[in-house]
C-alpha cells in the first residue's frame, strides 16, 4: 500500500461524529478555560507581602534543618508519634455503633442492616446495596435487578435493567431519583420505581456521586477516564475536567462544596463553585493530597460536612506491612490517627463527621476512631456477627453509615 | 481558546476515532485532551507549535481507552451473561474496518504517521517508545492493511 494513499484514505473516510459534538465540546472547554483564568487573577490579587512570606520560609527551613539532622530523627518520631494511638481493647461484640446512626454492611450472604444497639438484620441475596437518604429504603442490585427494600427486608419494587447493575447511588434528600451503572451505560431511575432512562451511553467502571444538595446534578466518570457533571433531568452537561490517572473512586460530599478523586497512588480534591457562564456547578482544577512514597492507597473518604479526607495507607517496608489511617484537614495538614501491623480495609464517615469506622480485616475488628478528642473503640469477631447460622464467613464490607438527623 | 479550538477539534477527533473505532469514546477523548491543554496552559512553551503536544495527548488517551475496552470485554466475556451485544459499526469505509482489526497499538503508529504526518521519531518520542518498536509497529500494521486490501481486491475480482 502506498503511503499517500494510506493518508488519503485516512483523512477521507468517513467517520460518525455525534450531532453537536464540536459545539458541545467547545462549551465545556471555554466554561474550562474561564474558570482556569478567573483563580489565576485572584491569586495574583491576593498575594502577601513579603516580610510575610520570607518568615514563613525562614521558619521551614529552620523547622526542615531541624528534622532533618540526625538529632533531629527523634524529634521527627515524636511527631509521628504523638498522632499514633494505640489500638483500643477489643469489645467481644457490637453491643452499640458508637455515636449512633445505622450501619450497611455487604457480606458474602447479601447485604445486613445493622441497628444502633448492634442488633442487624440481612435483607437478602442481594449482590449490593446503597442507603436511601434518610435510611427509609436501601437501593439493591442483583445481576439485571435492581431493587427497593425496606431495612427489615421487604421489597417495594424491583425493575430489570438492560445489562448487569452495579454502583446504585441513592440522590440526597429529597431521594427523587437512583443512579446507576448497568453495562456500560449510566442509568438513572426515580425512587419510586418509574421514569427509568439511560443518562450516557459508556462509562468508567466507577460508582457515579450526586450533588449532596438533593438538585439533579450528578457526577460521573466517562469511559475516557474524564470527570463529568451531567444534570440527571435534562442529560446537559454541566461540568467536565480530566480525571485523575487510574482512578479508580470518585466521591461529591464536604456539604457540597469538593469532589474526591483517589486513585492508587493518588488523592485530589477539587473544589466544586457556582460557574461563572451558568448555573450549574463548575471545577477548579484541584490539589493533590500528598501519598507518602512507598505507600499504597487503601481507600479514602471525604467528610460530610468539611473538607477533610480520611485516608487508610499501607506501607510496604522490609521490617514488614503496617498500614496507617490519615486525615488530611481543609487548610492541607495531615493528622495520623493510628499504626497497626498488617493491612487495613476501607474507611467510612460517621454521619455527623465526628468519628471514623476503620475496617481491620487482619485483626477480624472494625475500629471506631474519633478524629478530635475522645477514645476509640474496637469491636472484635466481626466476621462471625455476619455469618449466617453462625458459620465460617469472610470478613464484610461496609457500604455506609447512615444518617444526620 | 475557540479559535484553537476550532482549529484542532476535528483532526483531534478523527485521530481518536480511528484509534478507538467508537465515537463517543472519540468525543470524550478528544473533549478531555483540550481539557487537559487547558489545564496545563501554565507550562505549555508557547513558542512551540500546540498541535503535537494536543496529539500526543489526544493518541495516549485514546491508546488508554482501547486497553481499558479490551480489558472490559475480556472480563465482560467471562463473567456476565448479560452484557448486551455491541452496538452496530457506524462507520463504512474498507480501510477504517481494516484498520480496526489491528491492535490498538498498531493502530495508534499508523494514526500518527499516515494521518497526523509524524516521523517515526517524533511518534517514538509522544508514545513514549524506543524508535525500533514504532518502527515495527508500523511495519506490521502496515502489512496486515496490505493484506487486508489485496483480500478485498481479490474478493472484488471474483464477484
Amino acid at each position: 500500500m502506498r503511503r499517500d494513499g494510506l493518508g488519503e484514505a485516512l483523512r477521507g473516510a468517513p467517520i460518525a461524529i455525534p450531532d453537536d459534538a464540536e459545539e458541545r465540546g467547545l462549551r465545556v472547554v471555554e466554561a474550562a478555560y474561564a474558570e482556569r483564568e478567573a483563580p489565576a487573577r485572584s491569586r495574583l490579587e491576593s498575594r502577601r507581602p513579603l516580610p510575610r512570606l520570607a518568615l514563613a520560609l525562614a521558619l521551614a527551613t529552620l523547622l526542615a534543618a531541624l528534622l532533618l539532622s540526625p538529632a533531629g530523627a527523634a524529634v521527627r518520631d515524636w511527631v509521628d508519634d504523638a498522632f499514633t494511638a494505640s489500638t483500643p481493647k477489643p469489645e467481644p461484640t457490637l453491643a452499640e455503633i458508637p455515636g449512633g446512626g445505622r450501619l450497611l454492611v455487604e457480606s458474602a450472604a447479601g447485604p445486613w442492616v445493622v441497628q444502633p444497639d448492634g442488633s442487624r438484620r440481612l435483607l437478602g441475596g442481594y449482590e449490593e446495596a446503597t442507603w436511601s437518604p434518610h435510611g427509609l429504603f436501601v437501593a439493591a442490585a442483583d445481576g439485571r435487578t435492581l431493587s427497593a427494600v425496606e431495612p427489615d427486608g421487604t421489597p417495594r419494587w424491583s425493575f430489570t435493567a438492560p445489562a448487569r447493575v452495579a454502583d446504585p447511588r441513592w440522590a440526597p434528600s429529597p431521594g427523587e431519583r437512583i443512579a446507576y451503572r448497568s453495562g456500560r451505560a449510566l442509568r438513572v431511575i426515580a425512587g419510586d420505581g418509574t421514569g427509568e432512562r439511560a443518562l450516557a451511553p459508556q462509562t468508567a467502571p466507577i460508582a457515579p456521586a450526586w450533588s449532596p444538595f438533593g438538585d439533579p446534578s450528578l457526577a460521573y466518570v466517562s469511559a475516557a477516564g474524564a470527570l463529568r457533571i451531567v444534570d440527571s433531568e435534562s442529560g446537559e452537561r454541566l461540568a467536565a475536567a480530566p480525571g485523575l490517572p487510574e482512578i479508580a473512586e470518585m466521591e461529591w460530599g464536604a456539604g457540597g462544596t469538593a469532589i474526591l478523586e483517589t486513585s492508587p497512588r493518588a488523592l485530589r480534591l477539587r473544589q466544586v463553585r457556582a460557574g461563572k457562564l451558568s448555573p450549574g456547578p463548575a471545577l477548579d482544577a484541584g490539589r493533590m493530597l500528598a501519598v507518602p512514597p512507598g505507600a499504597d492507597l487503601v481507600d479514602a473518604a471525604l467528610a460530610p460536612r468539611r473538607q477533610a479526607v480520611a485516608a487508610v495507607l499501607t506501607h510496604w517496608r522490609d521490617a514488614g506491612t503496617s498500614s496507617s489511617v490519615v486525615v488530611y484537614g481543609p487548610a492541607g495538614g495531615r493528622q495520623r490517627l493510628l499504626t497497626v501491623p498488617g493491612s487495613l480495609g476501607e474507611v467510612a464517615w460517621s454521619p455527623d463527621g465526628e468519628r471514623l469506622l476503620v475496617a481491620w480485616p487482619y485483626a477480624n475488628q472494625w475500629l471506631f476512631l474519633p478524629v478530635g478528642k475522645g477514645q476509640g473503640r474496637a469491636v472484635a469477631n466481626v466476621s462471625n456477627a455476619f455469618a449466617p447460622g453462625g458459620g465460617v464467613a469472610s470478613f464484610p464490607r461496609v457500604e455506609g453509615w447512615c444518617c444526620r438527623p | 481558546m475557540a479559535e484553537l479550538y476550532s482549529l484542532h477539534w476535528r483532526r483531534a477527533y478523527r485521530a481518536a476515532y480511528l484509534v478507538v473505532h467508537d465515537a463517543a469514546a472519540a468525543e470524550d477523548v478528544a473533549q478531555d485532551a483540550f481539557l487537559a491543554a487547558v489545564d496545563a496552559l501554565d507550562r505549555f512553551d508557547r513558542r512551540r507549535p500546540f498541535a503535537p503536544w494536543l496529539h500526543r495527548i489526544v493518541v495516549n488517551r485514546a491508546l488508554d481507552w482501547a486497553r481499558r475496552e479490551s480489558l472490559r470485554r475480556r472480563v465482560a466475556r467471562e463473567e456476565s451473561v448479560f452484557e448486551p451485544l455491541p452496538p452496530p459499526e457506524e462507520v463504512g469505509g474498507e480501510m477504517i474496518a481494516a484498520l480496526k482489526e489491528l491492535p490498538a497499538e498498531q493502530r495508534a503508529v499508523v494514526v500518527l504517521r499516515h494521518l497526523l504526518e509524524y516521523t517515526p521519531g517524533e511518534i517514538a518520542s509522544m508514545l513514549d517508545l524506543p524508535r525500533g518498536t514504532v518502527n515495527s509497529r508500523l511495519r506490521r500494521g502496515l502489512d496486515r492493511l496490505r493484506t487486508a486490501a489485496e483480500a478485498e481486491v481479490a474478493m472484488e475480482e471474483r464477484r
